[in-house]
Formats: structure tokens, C-alpha cells, sequence
């Protein structure tokens, strides 16, 4: 463990700053208490890590700044459960426990010299803004990167002001849609698989990295199919019910593998071989 | 009433119902286990004993199809108050009734032969015959029936589309129902607080009791793993066991129709049903009701009127 | 002192006696009608008749315990509002001694090993219950109801997991130790000589062994079948019985899924770990209302795969199950786990 010996011992950190996203999720921006342990700290785009209100329990995020930027952590919250509930209910300067990094990540290295396409929905935008931000601090690595980039309305739309500089950037394809027509909007209506097959990226030298609610999931990843993307082209990460988050607990298994430790980062082909029970 | 005429029944209604649920022969002589019949074949394999033990009527408010359900008298008190609280559909339902002059206590049996291994079982005329490697041994049912059977009031099922056999009455004082909840209130407090809190302690919250439970209608949503409400934590004192068990009985108030599943399924031997029953005694005193009889019923707690027509808390 | 002894059945108690001079050690005992495992204490009844019905998983896997606790403490008169939070753990594990297990039990805790020991994120509560105690298993002379622990590749006087096997000969026990921890254990007490009784001891444990059942086909493959597992018409054949409690996982020497959830007071709290049952709804429940093991049928074949796909898939073919039979005698519908993996071994039967 990078952390601690014991796996179980969060780290206590201090909630420095609070973003609300949308009507529904707020980013937290996270240092630990201990500075040489923040200073020391290593992990890579996509992994997790479990945060703690004390009392109440530890649920599972993705650490949605990239490791090139580590003056902290944010991790983006949709008000959901319990302990979603309860960070909500934090204040700037609140204590919380943070056991990180944790799981895989994705494959940013194999994804050098190729064209990046990105499709999220909704608060799935959080594993894929780690991405997108640490190819765009690499940014000589990559190809052509595009982003489609769906919610519910435009009030639902996380990371805005990464959006606005993404929109400003000529070296990013940006595409933002929402699901149906709202005042003032402008820009494309549409669900998200909807306005994949619009765009209708090639899949030559191409991997695409999708994230979102299960169900645009599954109309996504039959989209990139019909457009011709291989399996082991397609990244998802997913999300389950977890407790322990070392690959012990036992309940957010697919078949053989842990979505906690073995994920939560998976290739189309690797899900293939696994039961259907994402 | 033989198996034979059981086997007739089922071939007759299993063409109008996608499964017909009754009994087949376990792991071993003595377990007789659930069977979810489908085909004539099925119903070849069908068994009718005294070691058909299961309340099949507890399977019905989850299944969406069809069904017809092999049950004793005990069992039918079930679908009469699933029929009261509209928990099944009584037209989606075909009841395949058996009178029955008592079951057997597995647990009494493998006590009875020091836990050997059973390899063959026998019946004859109210006697259970167990055979293992020790020798054999002769059993009286009467002597190895669950609790329930000593007192059973309602041999023939009280409600039925067919009746595998000829109806049974009961030869059971209607008083010796809540005989044992009436000796056992003789204990001090101190004596059964002591009681229940070591039998609770054995407790490993494996929920076999409410899962089992044919009214346990939350399931899914029990308050002994709600964080929303957070009535019940997850730790093992027998306070929280406790909790969870009064919980368990408070919930089936005029509801428990004394099937006995929940203490027969319990891995740890609990009497889990001393409770309930408890609570259905003084619904009996205080009502005038007892569950799982007139499909007409309302039960008590399902109700409030200001001058409750049986009402005689009065005379406590 | 050699690696094998001998006490008479009168002397068993001394045994135990000097056992606890040093040691906490549970030895099963009746409860009711039930065997449990319980502290011994001098001159406290024995109960070797048959295994207990919840083995000692509980005493190195506790069925609660607390992983952490945390105080709220209000240290900056300052501002009120802000609230520090305290961590600690205990640990208090005494040296430990579990008397009178059966060799499945033992097996069991092998399997745990490797998930909580042999990983980079090690448990160390368990580690250090599991180092810290030691394991005196006795032989079964002959099955009980549901038993098949030679069909999973363990056996009624197997050693996996024991420090020491103990055998019944008739007018005493025979004592083997397989370990250094047993061989010290051995020490605690004199014994006679056991070499004159190892030759009995073999041919009471050859004998047993060929009276336990196979529940399998005779033509049964290593393998199971994908295409059976994979059945939705199969599963629903074989556990539409099943009542979905936590019987048959709580009561299993190999299952070892868990909760962990917080409690607090005012002022303080814990996090606690706690089993949990791959069985229940809202084991996988997850909070949008999606559940990807919605129905008894996938729960229970993921228990099934678990058992038999999954483990041996990660631990070089180790089946998770020591056939101890517990989760068939104990189940309220009687569902048949050795049937069940029979019919996805040889599905023409089927």
C-alpha cells in the first residue's frame, strides 16, 4: 500500500475547496493533513480512491485531477446515498478520511500516437476528465482528441470551466449536447449515442474511452461497434457497490475479477469474457 | 392418502399452470426438499410424507405465473392471509390440498438417532422407522412431531381447489393452542429475559427466519439492514439480535399464522416462534382473532375503528 | 518429544487444561441441541460427537468486528464549528488455541490465506488473529449428513490448515503434529509415546476416507460446463427453492464476503466489518436502484462460480469448498450445492 500498512486506515485530509457542478454534484478538492504524505503521493489517471465521512461510511470516486496537477485531489459527487449525501452536507475546511489511490487505470501509454475519442454522459465525465487532462499536459503524445459530452440539460453539464478552455482550444474537438431543447441553448440536442453516430468518428489508429450512466453505456458501445471500432479499441470504466475496495469483500466481482482492485478500467474484449453482470 | 392420488392431481392441473410446487426426495432419506414441477416427468418424481415438512405457500407472493401449490392445513392458513392482505392473486393460484395428521421434526429425528447418518427411512401406521449404521430405530411421530402438530387445529386445509383425500378433524382442544406460551409465562421476568437473551446471543442474523417467514412481505427492504431508517446496526450484541427479532414479531401482530418455518429453518436452533406466538395469543385475547382462517378477515391491525367491534382490552 | 503422541481419553481435559495455561482455547461444546465452539474452562464438557454447526471461522474471521474508531474531539474554542477527527485501531488478539475442528474447517482458513494473506493489501486483523493461533483438528472416522469433502480434493483426516491431527484409536487419541507451532503445543503436556498407534491411526483414517460419498457423476469432468452455467432455464431448475438467506454463506468454512459500515454517538464512532451474504438483494444493491445480480438465480450462481469457476480461476485451480456439508444439512430448502456442481460437471444427466 502506498498509504499505510494497514489497508483499511484512510488518510485524513482537509476539504479545501468545493465546486457545485450542477444542481446535483459538487467537486471536492482535497489535501491531506499530512504534507510530506501529499507531497510523496503517486497514482495514475483513473484510479479511485474510497473517501470517508466518519460515522456515516466510505463510498468509491475516481480522482478526477490528472497526476500532473497535484496541489490536490477533486473528486466530483452526484448526491445519490448516504455518504453522498453527507459530503454534500460538508463545509470548506471539513475533515475527511481519503484511502487512495486504488484499482487500475487506463492504458494511457498504449493510447500514445493514436487519436483519442472521448464519449461521457453526466457525472461519467469525471473518470474521463483525468484523462483528457493529463493528454492534454502530454499533449504531444496524442493524435486527434475528441470529446462528446452529453447530460440532461445544460444546467447538468460538470467541469465548466474546463469546458470553456476546451471550446477555446484548437487542438480539442469539442461537442456538447443535452437531451432536449432548452432556453438559451444552442448547441446540439441529442442523446449521446444519438450524436456519436452523427459525428461518426473513424476508427482508423482510434481509441475510444466512454463513461456514463449504464444505459448510454450500452447504446455507446453499440454505436462504436456499428462505426467499426474493435474491442480492444473501446475503454469503459465502471462503477459497483463496493466496501473494501482491495479486492476482499467480495461484491463487486464480474465473474473472476474485481471491479476495485482488477478495475475499474476495462476493454470492451476484456468485458466480453466476463459474465454479463455490469 | 397416498402418493399415487397426489401424482393424479398434479398431471390434472399442470396443463392450465406453469409450475406446480410440491415435494421431492432431498439430499438424503430424511430431507425431503421443494420441487418446482414442470413436466408429467416432474410429477413422477413428486412425494407426499411426514418429512414434507416446507410451507410451499411462502413461494407464492414472488412468482408472476400461474401456480399451483401443494399444502398441507397449516400451509393453507398462509394463502388465506395472503388472500386477506391481498398478497396474491387467488385467481393466478391453484391449491392443491392434503389433509394431514402431522409432519415430522427433522431436527427431533437426528436427535433421536445421535446425528448419524440417515440411510433409509420407513414409515408405518403414525411410526417413523430411521435406519443408519448404528441399526434401526422405531420412532412415534407423535413423539417427533414439531410443536405446531400437538395442537394443530386445522388437519384438513381451509381452503383448496382439490383435496388429495378425505377431510380430518381436529382432535386437539382449541385451549391447548397457547398452553406452552401460558406455562412458559410462568418463569419470572428476570428467568425469561435471561431465556431469550441467551437463545438471541446463538443468533447469527443469517435471516433464514425471515426470509422463510411467508408474511415477512418487506424482504428486500428490512429494517435489519436499513441505513434510511437506521434502527438496527450490523453489530452482533444480542441487544441489536434482539431488536431485530422483537422487530421481526411486532411486524406480524394478527399476521403470524404459526407455521413454524421461522424456528424450523433456524441453523441455531433458536425458538424464534415463541415470540410470535406470544403476540398472537393476546391478538386471540384481545381480538378475538386468529390469522389465517377466514379469507373474509380483516387482521385487527389492519384497521382502526373507534369502537372496535371485538375489542375487550377493557378486561386487561 | 517426537512428533507424534498419545494420551489416554481420561487425560484429553489435562491436555486442555495445559493448552490454556498459555492460550485462549475454544473447543466445541453443546449449547441446547447445537454444537458451538466455545472458551474452554477447567473442567467444562467436551463435545467431540459431530461438527459444530458454525465452525471456528468465527474466532480468526470474527463475525463483527471493529476495523477502526474514530472520536470527534471540538479542539479550537476558536470556532466551535471545527471538528477534528481522531483514528485508532486495537488490536488485542491473545495467543490462541482451537481444539477439535474438523480437518474441512481447517481447509477453510487455507482459503482464506490466500485472499487475506497472500495479497499486497493484506488484512492484517486476520494475519494476526491467524499467526497468532493454532489449529488442533480431529480426524472424522465416518461422514455426516451431506458431507463431501473428498470430492473437493480434502478428506475426513486431511492436514491442510492444522498444526496438529488428532485421531481417535479407540481407548485414546493420537496426536501428529504437522507444524512448529504444533510440535510446541505437543510439548505442553506429557504424552506417551505415539509411534505404537500411528499404524492404527492410518488404517481408522484410510478406512474413513472411503466412506465418504462422491456426490459427482461417475462421468464427471475436472471442468464444468460453461454453456450449463451460463443457463438461466438451469439455474432457475435448481434454485427456485432457495429462499435467499444468509445460512449456507454465514455457516461456510470458505465464505468470507463482508460489510463495512460506520456507527457513531455524539462524539465518537467505529467503523465496523461485519459478514456479509452474497445471497441478499442488497449485497450488490447499488444506490441508483441497479442491481447486477438482481435475482436469487444470479446471486446464487455467482456463489456457485465463486465456489468453483472463479477461486481456482485466481489461485491456480483451488476450489473453494471444503465439503463440509453444512450448507446442505443446515439449508432450509435443502438445496444440494455437491447436486448442483454434479449436473455442471456431467450436464447430460441433467
Amino acid at each position: 500500500m502506498a498509504l499505510n500498512q494497514n489497508p483499511y486506515m484512510p488518510e485524513m485530509a482537509t476539504v479545501t475547496r468545493i465546486i457545485e457542478e450542477t444542481p446535483n454534484i459538487k467537486s471536492f478538492q482535497v489535501v491531506f493533513n499530512d504534507k510530506e504524505k501529499m507531497k510523496a503521493f503517486k497514482f495514475q489517471p483513473g484510479q479511485v480512491g474510497q473517501l470517508s465521512v466518519f460515522g456515516v461510511g466510505e463510498s468509491t470516486f475516481v480522482i478526477n485531477t490528472p497526476p500532473t496537477r497535484m496541489e490536490y485531489l477533486q473528486f466530483s459527487v452526484m448526491k445519490a446515498g448516504e455518504v453522498t449525501s453527507a459530503l454534500h452536507n460538508l463545509y470548506e475546511g471539513d475533515q475527511i478520511g481519503v484511502r487512495a489511490p486504488l484499482g487500475n487505470y487506463f492504458p494511457f501509454d498504449r493510447m500514445k500516437g493514436k487519436n483519442i475519442l472521448f464519449v461521457g454522459g453526466g457525472i461519467g465525465m469525471a473518470p474521463l476528465r483525468t484523462l483528457i487532462l493529463y493528454m492534454l499536459d502530454n499533449r504531444e503524445d496524442y493524435k486527434d482528441i475528441t470529446i462528446i459530452y452529453g447530460a440532461r440539460t445544460p444546467p447538468d453539464l460538470c467541469y465548466k470551466e474546463d469546458i470553456k478552455e476546451w471550446e477555446s482550444r484548437k487542438d480539442v474537438n469539442l461537442i456538447l449536447t443535452v437531451d432536449a431543447q432548452f432556453p438559451g441553448w444552442e448547441k446540439r440536442v441529442g442523446f449521446v449515442p444519438t450524436v456519436l453516430k452523427e459525428v461518426a468518428p473513424k476508427p482508423d489508429n482510434t481509441v475510444a474511452i466512454t463513461c456514463g450512466p449504464p444505459i448510454m453505456i450500452k447504446f455507446v458501445l453499440e454505436g462504436l461497434a456499428e462505426l467499426k471500432f474493435p474491442d480492444d479499441q473501446i475503454v469503459t470504466t465502471l462503477e459497483k457497490r463496493m466496501k473494501c475496495g482491495i479486492g476482499l469483500c467480495g461484491r463487486c466481482n464480474i465473474g473472476h475479477k474485481y471491479v476495485c482492485k482488477d478495475g475499474p478500467v476495462f476493454t470492451l474484449r476484456e468485458l466480453k469474457e466476463l459474465p454479463d453482470e455490469a | 392418502m397416498s402418493t399415487e392420488k397426489l401424482k393424479e392431481i398434479i398431471l390434472k392441473v399442470l396443463p392450465d399452470v406453469d409450475t406446480v410446487i410440491g415435494w421431492q426426495e432431498g439430499f438424503d432419506k430424511i430431507h425431503i426438499t421443494p420441487f418446482f414441477m414442470k413436466s408429467p416427468e416432474d410429477a413422477e418424481k413428486a412425494v407426499w410424507n411426514s418429512l414434507c415438512v416446507q410451507n410451499l405457500a411462502a413461494y407464492l407472493p414472488s412468482l408472476k405465473k400461474k401456480t399451483a401449490v401443494i399444502v398441507k392445513g397449516c400451509d393453507s392458513r398462509t394463502i388465506v392471509q395472503y388472500m386477506q392482505e391481498g398478497l396474491i392473486d387467488r385467481s393466478n393460484v391453484v391449491i392443491i390440498g392434503i389433509p394431514c395428521t402431522g409432519v415430522v421434526s427433522v431436527k427431533k429425528v437426528l436427535k433421536a438417532v445421535d446425528y448419524q447418518p440417515i440411510e433409509d427411512v420407513k414409515f408405518s401406521d403414525e411410526k417413523i422407522i430411521i435406519k443408519t449404521s448404528k441399526g434401526e430405530k422405531t420412532l412415534a411421530i407423535a413423539d417427533v412431531c414439531p410443536d405446531k402438530c400437538k395442537t394443530c387445529q386445522y388437519p384438513t386445509p381451509i381452503v383448496y381447489d382439490h383435496l388429495a383425500g378425505d377431510p380430518i378433524e381436529s382432535t386437539k382442544p382449541a385451549e391447548s393452542v397457547y398452553e406452552d406460551i401460558k406455562e412458559f409465562e410462568k418463569k419470572s421476568l428476570e428467568e425469561r429475559r435471561d431465556y431469550f437473551k441467551n437463545e438471541f446471543d446463538k443468533c447469527i442474523r443469517c435471516y433464514a427466519c425471515r426470509n422463510a417467514c411467508p408474511m415477512c412481505v418487506c424482504q428486500d427492504s428490512c429494517i435489519a439492514e436499513t441505513r434510511d431508517p437506521h434502527w438496527i446496526t450490523q453489530k452482533l450484541s444480542s441487544e441489536e439480535k434482539m431488536m431485530f427479532h422483537m422487530i421481526h414479531a411486532v411486524h406480524l401482530a394478527g399476521r403470524c399464522v404459526e407455521c413454524g418455518e421461522c424456528e424450523r429453518v433456524c441453523p441455531m436452533d433458536i425458538p424464534v416462534a415463541k415470540l410470535k406466538k406470544k403476540i398472537n395469543s393476546e391478538m386471540k385475547e384481545l381480538f378475538d382473532y386468529v390469522p389465517g382462517v377466514n379469507p373474509e378477515d380483516k387482521p385487527p391491525m389492519y384497521t382502526f375503528n373507534v369502537e372496535e367491534a371485538k375489542i375487550k382490552e377493557h378486561k386487561l | 518429544m517426537a512428533d507424534t503422541g498419545f494420551l489416554p481419553k481420561e487425560k484429553l481435559k489435562d491436555f486442555l487444561e495445559a493448552l490454556s495455561k498459555d492460550a485462549v482455547v475454544y473447543a466445541p461444546a453443546l449449547e441446547g441441541d447445537i454444537v458451538l465452539f466455545k472458551e474452554y474452562s477447567q473442567g467444562k464438557d467436551l463435545y467431540l460427537d459431530r461438527p459444530a454447526n458454525l465452525g471456528p471461522k468465527s474466532i480468526i474471521y470474527p463475525q463483527c468486528e471493529t476495523l477502526l474508531s474514530f472520536d470527534f474531539k471540538k479542539n479550537d474554542p476558536e470556532d466551535p464549528k471545527k471538528v477534528d477527527i481522531e483514528l485508532k485501531t486495537e488490536s488485542n488478539f491473545a495467543n490462541t488455541v482451537v481444539f477439535g475442528c474438523r480437518p474441512c474447517d481447517a481447509k477453510g482458513l487455507v482459503i482464506y490465506d490466500k485472499v487475506f494473506i497472500d495479497t499486497d493489501t493484506a488484512d492484517p486483523y486476520y494475519k494476526e488473529r491467524r499467526d497468532k493461533t493454532t489449529i488442533i483438528s480431529f480426524a472424522c472416522e465416518a461422514p455426516f449428513a451431506g458431507c463431501f469433502c473428498t470430492a473437493v480434493g480434502g478428506g475426513p483426516a486431511d492436514t491442510t490448515g492444522s498444526d496438529v491431527l488428532m485421531t481417535d484409536v479407540g481407548d485414546g487419541f493420537f496426536f501428529e503434529a504437522l507444524t512448529e507451532k504444533g510440535k510446541a503445543v505437543l510439548k505442553s503436556v506429557p504424552m506417551q509415546d505415539g509411534a505404537s498407534y500411528k499404524e492404527k491411526a492410518q488404517k481408522i483414517k484410510s478406512e474413513a476416507e472411503k466412506k465418504i460419498r462422491n456426490p459427482f457423476p461417475k462421468d464427471a469432468t475436472e471442468k464444468l460446463s460453461q454453456k450449463l452455467f451460463d443457463s438461466d432455464e438451469f439455474w432457475e431448475k435448481v434454485v427456485s427453492k432457495c429462499i435467499s438467506c444468509g445460512a449456507c454463506t454465514y455457516l461456510c468454512p470458505t465464505c468470507y464476503c463482508f460489510n463495512i459500515t460506520d456507527e457513531k454517538t455524539k462524539d465518537k464512532g467505529e467503523r465496523i466489518r461485519t459478514w456479509d451474504a452474497c445471497m441478499f438483494n442488497h449485497f450488490t444493491l447499488e444506490t441508483s436502484g441497479h442491481n447486477p445480480r438482481p435475482s436469487k438465480l444470479k446471486r446464487f450462481r455467482n456463489r456457485v462460480g465463486h465456489k468453483f469457476l472463479y477461486y481456482p480461476e485466481k489461485y491456480n485451480g483451488v476450489i473453494a469448498c471444503c465439503g463440509c456439508g453444512r450448507c446442505i444439512r443446515y439449508c432450509p430448502a435443502s438445496v444440494d450445492i455437491s447436486e448442483i456442481v454434479g449436473y455442471l460437471k456431467d450436464p447430460k444427466q441433467k
